[in-house]
């Protein structure tokens, strides 16, 4: 009889949600004894408060919150935390303290990869955010499927002259004349380079005009003892520290690249072989050297100049313990060359046209020209309005900094990246993996680009026939 | 000749201590650099020769952690989730393992197979779909979307049931005769006994939950809901400079808990793993 | 009922050395059904969870495998079992195995047999032991991320601390994570540091079990130390070190956090290990068909591995 007591009740218990303490208090009733639990019976631990607060304190909050009354809430998911999170949160608090309209809530997703990881599975779910942060290899994955919303008629009634944007910026963000990805971290690589063994070479306090003028002044900056290198002159990214994102303005200053718009893959031709080789001979001769973490060894003084994001200026002049120089990009046989990164913000479709409207008011006031130079003197990225740059304050900042100065005076001569490595999934890391086989394991630029071009030519395929259902043609 | 041994007991004894002492020192040297690395600036953190006695301990890294993310918050959500999914993990793997072990049903060969086998499933490929099912649930952001996809065990049943193996059954029948029904048995008998185990099957799940970073990054959009390891990465910048010192301080915050975890039960772990892992 | 329970922890010790079978109760008290309802009940909830959150991903992922889907589109092509071909054809997915096998063997090697060491050290009545067991099982409850963060900054070969041995050595260090072969060492080493506490702890209790009359009838019978060690201390660890191996294999091919971050995979593919592999198809390429493939022979892969060890360890340990 107790047994089927005891049954019952379980039963019944556990259809009042399962729960540990119950079920081993159950036996209790039905002992005819009821015996203390012996000593070590104590440390069994009580699940029961645990999971009592799991099943109260959760109110499931649906992603977009419309309170009654005139504000429109806004969910926008960024890659921005640290220094730069707390800059984006400035940047939020004073759009909302601005007007009682649209309320902003960034919530930070992880860093770039994941953020579109989130985005992807959010896409799936429906659950999506109204304004997200996209990298520049990102974005376009997401333009394919389809799912950003087309910005021109947003645009054209809130009067912003889309022209005032910097060309080579809101430019890689068109398709077709459309836009969906306005520019807004956006950065250039840098040429760093320590001042104070500049000056012990004997060196002009400036960057080299070209490679060639970089390669005379090698020997004066390496430093070896007893046959081991222990200062390089320069140091290589790894794939995963974007060297695929350094190694295009050289493939240009070579006169080649990684590939045509139209997915035609070009870097296994000579021009780009070419600047392959010049990598390959500098680690060779044993002037750079590769690392995961490039910015450590300058800041280290282990290499003594380096090609590097503009984003990561703040912090490097906060970490040297020596004068930092930065200039532009040393030319290469066939001249100049640079290339713009970092991320832009995009709108998502199939919202509710307020939402839509008030994610535009973020995106409008995030990109204005008083906002992004406030933003561009706190993080290091560049204004991406041309109005901005000009303006006085931004001048009387660059007169104060003038390593600032020199991503602004760069900017003009960038030019957007080629498809292969933004636009073809992974394209990225396929040609930094074939890099690396260059900077660290020495092989030959010709058979590995080959083996490059061939990966991003498989990869390219579906792309290229989503781009032809997207696109038309 | 007595006297000969006791001298070469006594060599044999600093040598075993030399070679504890030399281990302990390489297994101890990372736990070494990452709290001195918690209280260095960039700049010392950057430096060659390296330094292992900070001059100047920056304890402000710790507040700037602290205060960079609301690390209060975090806990809570972290302690709430690791001890609803232990705690749910805990009463199925007994009730698995029991069921397994002491009821005559056909197929209980089979059942453990499926359980046994989840172990094998590539950890990283759960994530797509349960985020789907958690989704339609609309359980994105609760503590139920953090703890229900992860609360399954397949390991916990492993350890118990080989325990289980090992009870003696004599004691178990004149339980049952004294009129003990199955949950009187794991009540009186069954827990009392496995003490040893659920102290091991604690230590291992508690670390599990306590670190897992995935699941709680992909169940959770909100700063509220975020769990501590989750937070950590709060602090990495994604493009730029790392600022080490806070990075580190918050680290060693995040795995604070464990360790005062290990201390306490540190007593009974010793015998407990191995009552795990012991066939009979 | 406290003081029986004592009791019983004894009765049990005793009995740890007979082998047991059945251990169903003689006594019967069950119900028309026998025991069904109540094996149900017992069972179903985690049955239930893991039907849902483990086994029906697997299922998914299976039928991913046979399409070409980029994760976003609505649209998925069916492609059968290109897929799969693709990566048994695949020079890259070669190396991954290549890679899958360095890193098992030397991580499952490097945790089993460095814990069986450690164990033997720990056991000793010495001064300060707890301590050292302290510190030797700490990096256990770390994080995995947490761990590789401090890690590269201590492989750094300019200012960590294999910077300062180097020089200490009178030589450079190389650059252990941005190196071809190198990198896999130093993967494998952080692995192991982090999880040798766990093997370690689990031998002491399997030493300290080891019934002191076996050492002294050895030492009777005029055996050695390593005698003793051959014929006592290993036989009597078998079925732990069985147990080891098995757990130890699925950790070390479920590890992902550790190479995420210390290596990312590289340089290279170097350090890209299957699990990695799938996460890099999956959520990096966008690769959802190849992803899901590469999960799929993963876990056919290793169920074939875990029974091939369980069947020959038993067999092992049974003999000895």
């Amino acid at each position: 009889m107790p047994e089927r007591l005891t049954r019952r009740r379980v039963l019944l218990l556990t259809l009042g949600g399962l729960s540990g303490a119950a079920l081993l208090a159950a036996c209790g009733q039905g002992q005819a004894t009821p015996t203390p639990m012996p000593a070590g019976g104590s440390a069994a631990p009580s699940p029961t408060p645990a999971q009592a607060s799991g099943a109260t304190a959760s109110p499931t909050a649906p992603a977009v919150v419309k309170t009654p009354g005139s504000t429109v809430k806004v969910v926008y998911w960024g890659s921005f935390s640290g220094v730069l999170g707390e800059a984006e949160q400035g940047m939020v608090k004073r759009f909302n303290e601005s007007q009682n309209e649209v309320q902003v809530d960034y919530q930070y997703q992880g860093n770039y990869e994941e953020t579109a990881q989130k985005l992807t599975q959010a896409l799936a779910a429906g659950t999506t955010p109204d304004i997200v942060l996209l990298s520049d290899v990102w974005w376009f994955k997401f333009y394919l499927n389809d799912v950003l919303l087309p910005l021109n008629d947003l645009f054209a009634a809130s009067q912003i002259d889309t022209k005032d944007y910097v060309d080579p910026l809101i430019e890689e963000g068109t398709r077709k004349e459309v836009i969906y990805w306005v520019p807004f971290a956006r950065s250039t690589p840098l040429f760093y380079y320590n001042k104070q063994v500049w000056q012990e070479a004997g060196l002009p306090d400036r960057g080299p005009k070209t490679w060639q003028e970089f390669t005379e002044w090698v020997p004066k900056l390496v430093k070896t003892e007893g046959g081991k290198t222990v200062r390089y002159a320069f140091v290589h990214p790894s794939a995963a520290s974007y060297i695929a994102w350094l190694f295009q303005p050289v493939v240009w200053q070579w006169g080649g690249r990684y590939s045509d718009p139209d997915f035609t893959i070009r870097i296994q031709e000579d021009p780009a072989v070419e600047a392959g080789r010049f990598y390959l001979a500098s680690v060779k001769d044993g002037w750079a050297v590769g690392s995961k973490d490039i910015v450590a060894e300058f800041v280290n003084g282990a290499a003594v100049a380096m090609m590097a994001s503009t984003a990561s200026l703040r912090g490097i002049l906060k970490s040297a313990t020596f004068p930092v120089g930065t200039a532009f990009l040393p030319e290469g046989p066939k001249g100049f060359g640079c290339c713009t990164g970092g991320s832009g913000l995009a709108i998502l479709k199939n919202k509710p046209k307020e939402i839509q409207q008030a994610a535009f008011k973020y995106l409008a006031f995030a990109t204005a020209p008083e906002h992004t130079m406030w933003w561009s003197q706190n993080t290091g990225y560049m204004p991406v309005r041309k109005s901005a740059t000009a303006s006085q304050e931004m001048q009387q900042f660059y007169q104060q900094n003038p390593n600032f100065k020199t991503a602004v005076e760069q900017l003009p001569k960038t030019r957007p990246q080629d498809a292969a490595r933004v636009w073809i999934p992974n394209g990225d890391q396929i040609i930094g993996k074939g890099l690396e086989r260059v900077t660290v394991q020495f092989e030959d630029p010709a058979t590995v680009f080959a083996d490059v071009a061939a990966t991003l030519t498989r990869e390219a395929k579906p792309v290229v026939e989503q781009l032809k259902r997207r696109e038309g043609y | 000749m007595t006297r000969r041994r006791h001298w070469r007991r006594f060599l044999g004894r600093i040598f075993l201590s030399v070679i504890v002492a030399l281990v302990t020192i390489l297994m101890g040297v990372p736990l070494y650099w990452v709290a001195t690395g918690a209280v260095k600036t960039n700049r010392e953190i950057y430096t060659f020769p390296p330094i292992w006695i900070p001059r100047n301990p920056q304890w402000s890294n710790f507040v700037e952690a602290w205060q960079a993310v609301p690390f209060p918050r975090f806990f809570v959500n972290s302690i709430v989730t690791t001890a609803g999914a232990v705690a749910l993990e805990l009463v199925f793997a007994l009730l698995t393992a029991y069921a397994l072990v002491f009821l005559r049903v056909r197929g209980r060969g089979l059942v453990f197979g499926f359980v046994v086998a989840a172990l094998l499933v590539p950890s990283t490929v759960t994530l797509l779909p349960n985020y789907l099912t958690v989704a339609r649930l609309g359980w994105i952001n609760t503590y139920q979307g953090l703890i229900i996809p992860v609360a399954a065990v397949a390991f916990g049943v492993f350890l118990f049931r080989q325990h289980f193996l090992t009870l003696p059954r004599d004691l178990l029948d004149a339980a049952r005769l004294d009129g003990c029904g199955h949950f009187g048995l794991i009540r009186h008998v069954v827990i009392p006994l496995s003490q040893p185990v659920m102290v091991t099957f604690l230590v291992i799940y508690l670390v599990a939950h306590w670190n897992d970073f995935l699941w709680p990054l992909v169940a959770t959009n909100r700063l509220e809901w975020r769990t501590v390891p989750v937070g950590v990465a709060y602090l990495y910048q994604v493009e730029g400079v790392q600022n080490w010192g806070p990075i580190l301080a918050g680290t060693l915050m995040a795995l604070l808990p464990m360790l005062v975890v290990y201390v306490v039960a540190q007593r009974w772990i010793v015998k407990g793993i191995g009552g795990g892992a012991i066939k009979g | 009922m406290g003081r029986s329970v004592d009791v019983v922890e004894q009765e049990r010790v005793a009995k740890l050395a007979t082998p047991s079978g059945s251990r169903e109760l003689s006594v019967d008290l069950r119900g028309r059904l026998g025991d069904w309802p109540l094996f149900v009940l017992f069972v179903t909830p985690n049955l239930l969870l893991l039907i849902v959150f483990t086994y029906w991903p697997l299922l998914y992922n299976a039928y991913l495998s046979l399409m070409q889907w980029d994760l976003i589109s609505p649209v998925k092509l069916f492609v059968g079992f290109e897929n799969y071909r693709f990566l048994l054809e695949d020079n890259e997915f070669r190396e991954v195995f290549r890679n899958t096998v360095v890193f098992t063997v030397g991580t499952v090697g490097g945790t089993v047999i460095l814990g069986l060491l450690f164990a033997l050290l720990l056991d000793q009545p010495l001064r300060g032991i707890a301590l050292a067991r302290g510190v030797v099982f700490a990096p256990y409850v770390l994080s995995g991320a947490a761990v590789a963060v401090f890690w590269i900054n201590m492989l750094n070969p300019r200012f960590g601390v294999v910077a300062q041995v180097a020089s200490w050595l009178g030589t450079v260090s190389p650059n252990w994570l941005n190196h071809p072969q190198l990198a896999m060492v130093a993967v494998i080493l952080v692995y192991v540091w982090k999880n040798v506490g766990f093997t370690t702890i689990v031998y002491l209790a399997g030493l300290q079990r080891i019934p002191q009359e076996l050492y002294e009838a050895a030492t009777v019978d005029g055996a050695g130390i390593v005698e003793r060690f051959r014929y006592v201390t290993l036989p009597q660890l078998g079925p732990i070190t069985l147990f080891l191996l098995v757990v130890s294999t699925i950790s070390s091919f479920q590890a992902f956090d550790l190479i995420k971050v210390l290596t990312n995979g590289g340089p290279v593919n170097a350090t890209t290990t299957w699990l990695f592999y799938i996460w890099e198809q999956g959520f990096v390429a966008f690769n959802a068909g190849r992803a899901a493939a590469a999960a799929v022979l993963l876990f056919v892969f290793l169920a074939v591995i875990s029974f091939l060890q369980v069947r020959m360890g038993e067999r092992r340990v049974s003999y000895d």
